[in-house]
């Protein structure tokens, strides 16, 4: 699902480089926690999944596409292929829940029949179907996260991105999140989820890919989250 | 795929309703900018005419001498229409000539009739052109024909034997041609302001979807879907110009120029309704164009996508 071989990024020539040299293959299926401290190439990594951003040096595949060769206007194709979820949610203030989750359908041109099936299904599946005409700031921080991640996920892509996740949440509202992403992680999405978390991490037992300096210090399954032990 | 033209309107009068003073502002500027193409273009035509009507009376009228020989006349008559720049010519006895004064003064002075003793007035050639505007060179080459010296009425003089209206023209010319010109710079002008308006009420209506555009690129909406609405909105704001401009050029065409074209009766004003139509057109299309121009000058500077 993702490869990426000796990938580079520097923003900065003559800087020291946010990813050094990344050697990363991610299968289809697994649900894999991306770690290290802030400043380590977390975003980075992320952003340039979604080609956000282009490599310095390195090849980066996701869902079969060469991002390095892929054209300008089909990025926003490979971005369909990809649910993204952030530490502050990213929902549009004057819409509800159920508009924030239509609008992004309706931006890549679903059709009105699709959005009326497929939202109140997705909201069913992340737990909110009572709180449909409910705008973001009538929502706990969990549950605001969850519209995200229904709006993510509502496209029913084959890779879910997650950077920081529960950031802004308490450690019960987190587990509410996290059980969530492995539930999606269960109907056969890849899941990657870059974090702080670290009892998060530990407990869920899944593998860690730790970052340090833009490299790739430790990579293992049912791993932990590893740092200051 | 379906394409969502209800959702594209929709998202761009939102937007409009959003930031309606700078949209205003824009929409002013295309106003008074396609108002002025108007009315150059309109006022293009209406000088067209008038030129056009002043050319056809330009002529040149050749007096001969008293008693000029017949076939001396004729000779310069046929040579003139071996001339490719000549129309017709036309013989004016000095019998006709006096007969034309007479009726022509009839009306207003009679009593110069009265005084006239004998006939002090030439026999003429009345010489018209294809092309108004080589009457200065059909001017010269009849000054170089002797034939001409041999019947002109002031042989000694030849520039007096000669009345044509070549100083009118070229100063017609000068003049429409100042006048387009200026109304070239003028409108040039006004576009650019307009662009500068509509750039800026595009740009600031980017900014005010900033966040659902960071969305759309998020999931993954392609770029022509988030352009499509700010394209609109210009096309839309120039539109209503457009259309203010050929409304206030109509209340021009139906209520001032009928009472001004009686006012100036000597002048051809008048403009056929194709004529009107087109300049319509025109404002259209112009209006189309700059506001496509002013949302995809400020799109490709402040929405990266």
């Amino acid at each position: 699902m993702i490869s990426m071989r000796n990938v580079s990024k520097i923003y900065v020539p003559n800087k020291p480089p946010a990813l050094d040299g990344c050697n990363v293959e991610i299968e289809q299926g697994e649900f894999v926690f991306l770690v290290g401290p802030s400043g380590s190439g977390k975003s980075t990594f992320i952003r340039l999944l979604l080609r956000e951003l282009l490599t310095t040096r390195g090849q980066i595949v996701v869902a079969g596409q060469d991002l390095v060769k892929m054209k300008n206007w089909k990025v926003p194709y490979l971005r369909r292929n990809i649910g993204c979820v952030f530490q502050d949610f990213k929902l549009l203030p004057n819409k509800t829940t159920y508009e924030n989750i239509a609008f992004a359908l309706e931006v890549i041109g679903r059709s009105k029949h699709v959005i009326r099936t497929q939202v109140p299904e997705v909201l069913r599946l992340v737990g909110l179907d009572e709180k449909m005409e409910s705008y973001p700031d009538e929502l706990s921080g969990g549950e605001q996260q969850r519209v995200s991640i229904a709006r993510a996920f509502v496209n029913r892509p084959p890779l879910l991105l997650a950077d920081e996740p529960t950031g802004n949440l308490d450690p019960a509202t987190s587990l509410g999140i996290m059980s969530l992403l492995n539930r999606i992680n269960k109907t056969g999405t890849t899941v990657l989820v870059a974090t702080h978390d670290r009892e998060m991490v530990d407990s869920m037992r899944k593998r860690v890919i730790a970052l340090e300096g833009g490299k790739v210090v430790r990579d293992q399954d049912r791993g932990v989250y590893g740092y200051g032990d | 795929m379906a394409i969502n033209v209800g959702y594209f309107v929709k998202e761009s009068f939102v937007s409009f309703k959003r930031n309606w003073v700078i949209s205003l502002g824009a929409i002013i500027t295309i106003y008074l900018s396609l108002l002025l193409v108007g009315v150059s273009l309109g006022s293009g035509i209406l000088l067209d005419q008038v030129v056009q009507s002043v050319e056809d009376k330009v002529s040149i009228r050749i007096f001969l001498k008293d008693g000029a020989p017949a076939e001396e006349v004729d000779a310069l008559q046929q040579q003139l229409l071996t001339n490719d720049m000549v129309d017709t010519v036309v013989y004016t006895s000095k019998e006709q000539a006096l007969e034309d004064f007479k009726e022509s003064m009839v009306q207003d002075s009679p009593e110069i009739i009265d005084q006239l003793e004998g006939n002090p007035l030439p026999a003429s050639l009345d010489v018209e052109l294809k092309d108004p505007r080589n009457v200065q060179a059909v001017v010269d080459s009849i000054k170089a024909s002797e034939t001409f010296t041999a019947v002109a009425d002031r042989p000694d003089d030849p520039e007096k034997s000669l009345k044509y209206g070549q100083q009118i023209v070229n100063q017609l010319f000068t003049v429409t041609r100042i006048i387009r010109t200026l109304s070239i710079v003028f409108v040039i002008m006004l576009a650019v302001i307009s662009l500068i308006f509509i750039n800026n009420a595009i740009r600031l209506a980017i900014y005010a979807r900033r966040k659902e555009i960071a969305i759309m690129r998020l999931v993954g909406a392609s770029n022509w879907f988030i352009r499509t609405p700010f394209l609109m909105e210009g096309v839309i704001q120039s539109l209503i110009g457009a259309l203010l401009a050929i409304g206030t050029l109509s209340l021009v065409y139906f209520y001032v120029l009928p009472s001004l074209s009686e006012m100036l009766a000597f002048l051809p004003i008048s403009l056929s309704t194709a004529d009107a139509l087109q300049v319509s057109l025109a404002l259209v299309a112009a209006g189309i164009v700059m506001g496509l121009v002013g949302a995809m000058l400020a799109l490709r500077r402040y929405l990266k996508v």
